[in-house]
């Protein structure tokens, strides 16, 4: 178990920078995610720490060593990967045993049968027996042992591929996508196991996705990556709750944030969609962005903030989801509502929307959370 | 519609062998072009092949003697047929593990280049498109004891003392008859087609030269399969050198390729016959050192007109393609994985 630090890391290829300067400590037994949309560059930088792809700039530091001049196999890392990379030809007891036969037996113990009749393999090849076993037992497999991967069903192989990592103890794990390929019932599972035996192992666990509920279940911290860097890296909540940007913002939490247009005036004075909001930015007049989460939104009949219409709505069961369109704005809002409310928000129908200013995230221009909004109730409406 | 169902269930259920026997009939009917024509082109060579192998039949003559087993006891007997045997084996286990292995090594090699791959691959495939006819006159040439230019080769290596030590090895202190190259020098130029010792290794050379470039092609696309991954999985399991990467991903990725490799090379081994038709014809080389298999039949068979003994040697042939296919489907059952 160890800290992995990643000091300004860089990667082109030709002349395409993917990654622009990383820095990212972890530290020892954090659950860290990496998210991102595809071609973020999340999952190079697995690789970059991985050993397996060389940076063009930076350093990386495992447990305080730096490991820049040490290929994949020297590092103490366990991988796993999003096709599971088994190999096919091995049983699934063979698979798991690969990187301690390979770690811990001579080229001669690991030849084909003469292997086992040189001195001291008995010994080294039943210690791995029983590592093999105590991994496949911790992950429910020990009943595959003697099977390929070829029989076995997608959950089983990623489960596989889980015990090759975790049978020895490396130093951190990485995970590119594992769970992409299962159906999304299997995947709700695992994701509780992976959490599970993140606690159990207490090991430094590396996790790529791009999708964000695996990002928000599971992690202690996400670094949410795009265009090549980590434009903030949070606990989740703080991430969901209090993002550092609008693009963060927009990536995590579903359905969508709603971004209104809003301005400040001379007086600093926020309001959106000539609405005036009991909130102030210093800095005079500015054209800003206001964000809200869906459940920050409400519907209401008494002096309502916004009015609209309801262009779509969505019922999932315990809430649905109502698609309003403003008016005076070209985009829809979208806004969680009582099923119980399902008569009277048919097609059209014209509704009253309120929230609380002090939920509302304000966002400059261009994107950057403006975190200076101090209250402005004692100012009433001209 | 529950009366329509019962009044067609009952019949249907009284008519079903009937119904049965005329579906079979049916099938048979249809199935009867593509079995004559299986059993007329494919079997029945086959079958008057094995009948004739019994008799002492001659084409052109009215009628055949029935010899038993005399042909075969000739193949078994008679040096003539031994020293087939001999050169056909020699043939087949010089050919085909060398072939295959180069047509691996060259493909490995071409993979992990970065440019200029393409390049190599036509020059490794040129000689499987040149026909083995015309470059075995070529290599004739390049052979000839006298006048061919790896004799002279041979004579100008000789010539220049600095050569001459460093290839005979004197330079070690061994004496000029120690070494293959210094008795080249001391004896003479081999005449690589006239001597027996060496005829056969000249065929072998033929086949494995035309032979590894398409080894090679087929190897290629199999090392396409393998997956990248794979090979980034081992080297985080601790795979360091490039050997444990192949034992652990690339050899078995390659398994079936392999198969059909080794497969295609030893029946193509097996039916070497150009090189020695044009470099030996007629007799089969000094002492019928390269009188392979092929050869024989069409010497017997068709050159001397003894189609009985043809047919024996082509029954035999059959039988030992038919046992390496036997061996092969064994090791594959047992050891190749396909994904």
């Amino acid at each position: 178990m160890a800290t992995v630090t990643l000091r300004g890391i860089q990667k082109n290829f030709k002349e395409t920078e993917v990654l622009r300067g990383i820095d990212l400590a972890i530290a020892d037994g954090e659950f860290v995610s990496l998210v991102g949309p595809s071609g973020c560059g999340k999952s190079t930088l697995l690789r970059i720490i991985a050993g397996l792809e060389s940076a063009s700039a930076g350093a990386i530091e495992i447990g305080g060593a730096p490991v820049d001049g040490l290929r994949a196999a020297d590092r103490n890392l366990s991988m796993v990967f999003q096709s599971y990379a088994l190999y096919p030809h091995l049983t699934v007891a063979e698979n798991i045993a690969v990187p301690l036969r390979m770690r811990q037996l001579s080229a001669a113990q690991r030849l084909p049968l003469i292997g086992r009749a040189m001195p001291g393999a008995a010994e080294q090849n039943r210690e791995i027996d029983a590592r093999v076993m105590e991994a496949a037992r911790t992950l429910e497999i020990d009943g595959l042992l003697e099977r390929k991967p070829g029989q076995l069903s997608g959950g089983q192989r990623q489960r596989v591929a889980l015990g090759r990592a975790l049978v020895r103890s490396p130093a951190a794990f990485l995970l590119d996508e594992p769970l992409s390929n299962l159906d999304a019932k299997l995947r709700v599972h695992t994701r509780t196991e992976i959490a599970e035996l993140h606690r159990s192992l207490a090991a430094t666990f590396i996790y790529v996705t791009h999708d964000q509920v695996e990002a928000m279940t599971m992690s202690d911290r996400i670094a949410v990556m795009m265009g090549g860097e980590i434009l903030q890296c949070d606990a989740p909540a703080r991430i969901y709750e209090d993002p550092a940007d609008l693009r963060v913002a927009e990536f995590i939490g579903s359905p969508r944030i709603n971004v209104l247009p809003a301005e400040s005036d001379a007086t600093g004075r926020i309001s959106v969609l000539g609405a005036g909001l009991p909130l102030a930015l210093p800095g005079g007049r500015q054209t800003l962005q206001l964000a809200l989460r869906p459940e920050a939104l409400t519907l209401t009949r008494i002096d309502p903030l916004l009015h609209g219409c309801v262009a779509h709505a969505e019922n999932l069961g315990h809430e649905i989801y109502v698609q309003v369109t403003l008016d005076g704005a070209e985009q829809r809002v979208v806004l969680r509502a009582d099923p119980a409310l399902q008569a009277q928000l048919h097609l059209g129908a014209e509704v009253g929307l309120t929230f609380d200013p002090a939920r509302a995230l304000i966002f400059d221009a261009e994107g950057r959370r403006m975190r200076n909004v101090v209250s402005a109730l004692q100012e009433v409406p001209a | 519609m529950t009366t329509a169902d019962t009044f067609t269930a009952v019949p249907r259920e009284r008519a079903a062998p009937s119904v049965d026997r005329r579906q079979a009939g049916t099938g048979w009917l249809m199935s009867a072009p593509a079995l004559a024509l299986m059993l007329t082109i494919l079997i029945a060579p086959v079958v008057l092949a094995l009948v004739l192998s019994f008799t002492d039949y001659s084409l052109g003559n009215p009628g055949f003697n029935w010899v038993g087993f005399e042909n075969y006891e000739r193949i078994f007997t008679r040096s003539t047929y031994a020293k087939m045997l001999s050169a056909t084996f020699t043939y087949v286990l010089t050919v085909v593990p060398l072939s295959v292995g180069f047509g691996l090594g060259a493909a490995l090699l071409i993979q992990s280049l970065t440019r200029g791959a393409a390049i190599y691959k036509a020059i490794y495939f040129l000689p499987v498109m040149a026909t083995l006819l015309a470059m075995t006159i070529v290599w004739q040439l390049m052979l000839h004891p006298s006048i061919g230019v790896i004799n002279r080769g041979l004579e100008a290596l000789c010539a220049m003392p600095v050569t001459r030590g460093l290839f005979s090895l004197s330079f070690l202190g061994l004496s000029p008859e120690a070494t293959w190259f210094g008795r080249v020098c001391t004896e003479g130029t081999p005449l690589w087609l006239g001597d027996r010792d060496y005829a056969i290794w000249v065929v072998c050379f033929v086949g494995i030269w035309q032979g590894f470039g398409f080894n090679m092609v087929l190897y290629l696309a199999g090392l396409t399969g393998v997956s990248r991954e794979l090979y980034a999985a081992a080297e985080m399991d601790g795979a360091r050198s490039s050997w444990e990467r192949f034992r652990l991903v690339t050899w078995p990725a390659l398994g079936p390729t392999t198969v059909f490799v080794v497969t295609i090379t030893c029946i193509r081994a097996f039916q070497a016959f150009d090189t020695v038709e044009a470099l030996f014809s007629p007799g089969g080389g000094p002492g019928k050192s390269a009188y392979v298999m092929m050869f024989a039949i069409y010497e017997k068979g068709v050159t001397q007109n003894l189609v009985g003994i043809g047919a024996a040697i082509t029954v035999l042939f059959l039988v030992f393609v038919m046992i390496l296919t036997v061996i092969q489907r064994r090791i594959t059952e047992r050891k190749v994985h396909y994904a």
